[in-house]
């Protein structure tokens, strides 16, 4: 069969950098899928292209069928019972049917089924020609391409990333015209798809890999030129990847009094700002930058003077603010925080940070943390709020913290209260970086659940998407960091604490408040947990209880790891059995268990093996031995019970008698549900 | 490259802009944040005729007073606003002349359309677009709106917003604003240095916040009074003017980040109010 080859090209205003590899992704994706729907065979994969750059989608394929593939379908009619008379004249319905599939009375065949005779015929159905059907399906893919964002920019009602300005289709010698919203035919004359993207390839270079080892042999060329360290930064270089075509390089310079400043700023600064490479050499920054350029017509040395003079400017004021901010004793602007408002009915800055004092000194205690680390840790909290009135911080707000570390350190705090001041932000995300010193970490578990307190303790509600305040952001940062690094705290001390802090400040009473804050959190330790199987062991660990989240974790982290295992089924075929019997039960069932009332030596038995094993089961569970202590509890309960279960009736009509070994079972039952999990939660458990 | 006086290049885009068929009108006489303000744009950009306009509006944004140290940034500066509706496809090439006009060779020099999703949150407004980078200088914010005052819109508007400062620094070459040449060899500096300073000093360390708390809550109450009895121009002169306010708190530091979302949400509330007035009027 006759075979062609294929190219779509999607002209489009710049794209946002990291929607060009999906959508070539999904460009390809899509178009081989329908390709196959549609039954037209083409070159598979090899000499595939499948490229782009920011304001061009490209798409490429070799010898596609120049038609679809014949197609031969059997369609099923009415049974020949009622097609056909007792005579085999053909009946109104048969002729119904033969006359709707547009064949004659002739043509109708009967097959056997296994619910008796039909009738049926073989639809054949001639290939189409390719052309037409990529004019129809085009339109489709292109539409339905899929972004974090799309717009609008004329009536027509064709969504996409940015404007498309216009699309090329050709296959063999044809250019295709389709319709797809108001977007015209790109203009260009006759050429083979081949021609084409060799033209296109001499103007820029479409490869995205290809590029990015361009500008990584470029970027790493200066580097050696300038003897420097043999660092890219990685996500730099790919979103610089997707802002040029045709990459070229240049070594920038600038004044060496601006290496004063924190290497925070500089590199915002040339990164951010102006998406050029720092360069360091033994580990630190020179006055020197990399930067790829885009095209091939420019006058370099007129355009790298204006990249140094811009990026002088800059620094120059960034030294300014960094002059201004270090004239005065950091601590001055202690005073300064009162004036700041943290939120208007929570009070000031000022304010937050003497809870803070309070609240990560009760932390200290709690953890059993004593000398100069506490010292440091108070210390680090006085002033954790402190860059927030300095220009630096005004001009660059993502360097809060980082600035109060430098300016601290500057100013003569110690190491640790300058590390704790810059990490107490941390994490930023649940992808971001976690504090890494102790003192960065408990500094930022109170920050983060003063933060979770006041905002919720004003009334604000999280729902979804609508988070204006941060509290998600807060509590998942919370529990990341009280995880990382094992502090052992109990959550209800924790929330109480923080709430008696704020005084009368609060719209909600303490204890409904207090209910909401530790509902938030359970909520997020659940979603942190991930996906964990059996799906209901999640739920049944944390209903036990996440007040001590560093144990929450560790329980969900040892079952899960003996789910399949024989002890583990056991020890939840335990609990559910005796959670079964107590849900029966209709009155109050006792706490404790009396000797006395035990007349069948079956549960005398029992009890015997719950007075023997309780103490070492509850000193595994001490240990936060989980594994242990659910073998034990298998090896203690499972048989006897299992016995006792089929020999003592538990709900006898006499009282005294049913409530007592109602007792027992719920005993045994909270030995483990109260401490470890709840495991009746997990349906259909079977020891095998 | 011919050094053109900032004068010059206002009446070059002038030129230029109206040469495309757009409407040139004179600032608005208020304080307002960029040209986007502008009943230029925020009203005409809503319904479903074609308009074009050009102007110069004169903006203010007191956090970013710098008491004339800063090269790059002022509370007070000059938008160059264009506003175009329905968008043009060739929006982009026609941008790119309106450089050269201004003597910007666009082919020696680098020209970037960095990805830049614009948000007026206080006038409830979004577009998606991009920033203009000439050699790595942020010189024009390029939207394509999408919503004006919480209304989704049919019509799409292209915003073209050049910052007259940042473009005179590239065609004079001086990368320090106070230098520039306004006209006939007075500087830039000589202009507005004074003036710079002391709306610093006011907007940073002397705005009497109890004065402006007290008039955000009158403006806004007058704002939603004139709203009812269907004066939308006076009505929006007041979200305006609430709007400033909110920003001079927000420069002294009366405003936590915690609490900006709140004030804003009622600029925007009062936004709307207006956009939908104007619609059904």
């Amino acid at each position: 069969m006759k075979k062609s080859d294929f190219l779509l090209e999607i002209n489009v205003q710049e794209l946002p950098v990291s929607y060009i590899r999906p959508a070539l992704e999904q460009l390809c994706r899509d178009f081989l899928k329908v390709l196959d729907e549609f039954n037209i065979e083409y070159d598979k994969k090899e000499n595939l292209v499948s490229a782009g750059t920011k304001d061009r989608l490209l798409f490429y394929i070799k010898d596609v069928s120049a038609k679809q593939k014949d197609s031969c379908r059997e369609i099923i009619g009415p049974p020949k019972r009622i097609a056909f008379d007792e005579k085999g004249k053909i009946t109104k319905q048969g002729a119904g049917f033969a006359k709707a599939q547009g064949v004659e009375p002739e043509d109708l065949r009967v097959k056997t089924t296994q619910r008796g005779e039909y009738l049926f015929i073989e639809k054949k159905t001639k290939g189409r020609d390719t052309r037409d059907v990529l004019r129809e399906i085009i339109p489709g893919i292109i539409e339905g391409m899929r972004f974090p964002k799309t717009m609008k920019w004329d009536d027509s009602g064709l969504r996409f990333a940015r404007p498309v300005e216009s699309v090329l289709v050709l296959f063999g010698k044809d250019k295709l015209e389709i319709k797809l919203g108001k977007v015209l035919s790109k203009k260009v004359e006759s050429i083979e798809p081949k021609a084409y993207l060799r033209r296109v390839s001499k103007e820029t270079l479409l490869d995205p890999d290809n590029r990015k080892n361009k500008i990584r042999k470029l970027i790493l060329k200066a580097i050696s030129s300038l003897g420097a360290d043999r660092h890219i930064d990685e996500a730099l270089l790919e979103e610089v990847n997707f802002l040029v075509d045709w990459p070229g390089v240049f070594v920038g310079e600038f004044d060496k009094k601006f290496l004063t400043l924190p290497e925070e700023v500089l590199r915002v600064s040339m990164a951010k700002h102006q998406r050029v490479f720092p360069v360091s050499k033994k580990g630190r920054l020179l006055n020197k930058f990399i930067a790829i350029t885009n095209g091939r017509s420019l006058d370099i040395r007129a355009v790298k003077k204006n990249y140094e003079k811009i990026l002088e400017a800059r620094l120059q004021d960034s030294l300014f603010f960094f002059d201004e901010d270090t004239k005065k004793p950091f601590t001055e602007n202690l005073r300064q925080l009162k004036d700041l408002i943290f939120q208007k009915d929570l009070g000031s800055m000022f304010e937050k940070t003497q809870r803070l004092k309070t609240l990560s000194f009760f932390v200290c205690e709690k953890l059993g943390l004593e000398g100069s680390l506490k010292k440091d840790i108070e210390r680090a909290a006085e002033l954790s709020k402190t860059d927030l009135v300095t220009h630096m911080v005004g001009e660059f707000p993502s360097l809060q913290g980082v600035m109060g570390g430098a300016y601290a350190l500057k100013a003569g705090e110690t190491p640790e209260t300058a590390a704790a001041i810059k990490e107490h932000y941390l994490p930023h995300g649940t992808e971001d970086m976690l504090p890494k010193s102790l003192a960065g970490s408990i500094l930022a578990v109170s920050d983060k659940m003063d933060n979770i307190v006041g905002f919720l303790g004003m009334g604000v509600e999280v729902s979804g998407s609508f988070d204006p305040f941060g509290i998600r952001r807060n509590a998942q940062g919370l529990i990341q960091v009280i995880k990382n690094k094992s502090l052992r705290l109990k959550t209800d001390e924790f929330i109480e604490h923080s709430i008696g802090l704020y005084g009368d400040k609060l719209k909600l009473p303490s204890s409904e408040l207090k209910a909401r804050v530790t509902g938030y959190i359970e909520d997020r330790i659940d979603f942190l947990a991930g996906d964990i199987r059996p799906l209901e062991l999640k739920k049944a660990v944390l209903n036990t209880g996440c007040l001590d989240i560093v144990d929450a974790f560790n329980r969900l982290g040892e079952l899960s790891s003996i789910s399949g295992r024989r002890d583990f089924l056991e020890a939840a075929k335990v609990v559910e059995r005796t959670s079964n019997i107590l849900k029966g039960a209709k009155e109050k069932v006792p706490e404790d268990v009396d000797e006395e009332l035990l007349r069948e030596e079956l549960e005398r038995a029992v009890w015997k093996v719950y007075a023997g094993s309780k103490n070492r089961i509850e000193g595994l569970i001490e240990k936060e031995d989980y594994v242990s202590a659910t073998r034990e509890y298998a090896d203690a309960f499972y048989k006897v019970l299992h016995e006792f279960f089929d020999n003592v009736l538990v709900n006898v009509d006499e009282e005294a008698v049913r409530l007592n070994r109602l007792a027992l079972m719920k005993k045994i039952n909270k030995l483990y549900s109260d401490r470890i999990a709840d495991l009746a939660l997990i349906p259909q458990i079977v020891v095998k | 490259m011919e050094k053109l006086t900032f004068v010059e290049v206002i009446s070059k885009l002038n030129d230029f802009w109206s040469g495309q068929g757009c409407t040139l009108v004179q600032p608005l006489d208020a304080e307002v944040g960029a040209g986007t303000f502008h009943p230029a744009t925020f009203f005409k950009s809503l319904g479903p005729e074609s308009w074009k306009t050009a102007y110069v509006q004169p903006s203010r944004r007191p956090t970013d007073g710098r008491y004339a140290d800063n090269p790059l940034r002022m509370q007070f500066y000059y938008q160059y606003q264009v506003l175009v509706k329905p968008t043009p496809l060739d929006i982009k090439e026609t941008y790119l002349k309106s450089l050269s006009a201004l003597g910007v060779d666009t082919k020696k020099h680098e020209v970037r359309f960095v990805e830049d999703d614009w948000e007026s949150p206080t006038l409830g407004a979004s577009g998606l677009g991009w920033e203009v980078w000439l050699d790595s200088l942020e010189i024009t914010q390029f939207t394509y709106f999408q919503q004006i005052g919480g209304k989704e819109l049919d019509k799409i508007s292209c915003e073209i917003t050049y910052g007259l400062e940042r473009v005179c620094m590239f065609i004079q070459n001086k990368f320090n604003v106070f230098e520039l040449e306004w006209q006939g060899g007075v500087t830039y500096g000589e202009l507005h240095t004074k003036h710079e300073i002391e709306y610093s000093k006011y907007n940073f360390d002397e705005a009497d916040i109890d004065m402006h708390l007290r008039l955000f809550e009158s403006f806004e109450k007058e704002a939603k009074a004139l709203a009812e009895r269907g004066l939308v121009y006076p009505a929006y002169s007041f979200v305006l003017k609430a709007s400033h306010v909110f920003n001079v708190l927000d420069a002294r530091g009366a405003v936590s980040q915690n609490e900006r979302p709140r004030y804003i949400g009622r600029i925007r509330a009062l936004a709307k109010l207006c956009a939908e007035l104007y619609l059904t009027k």
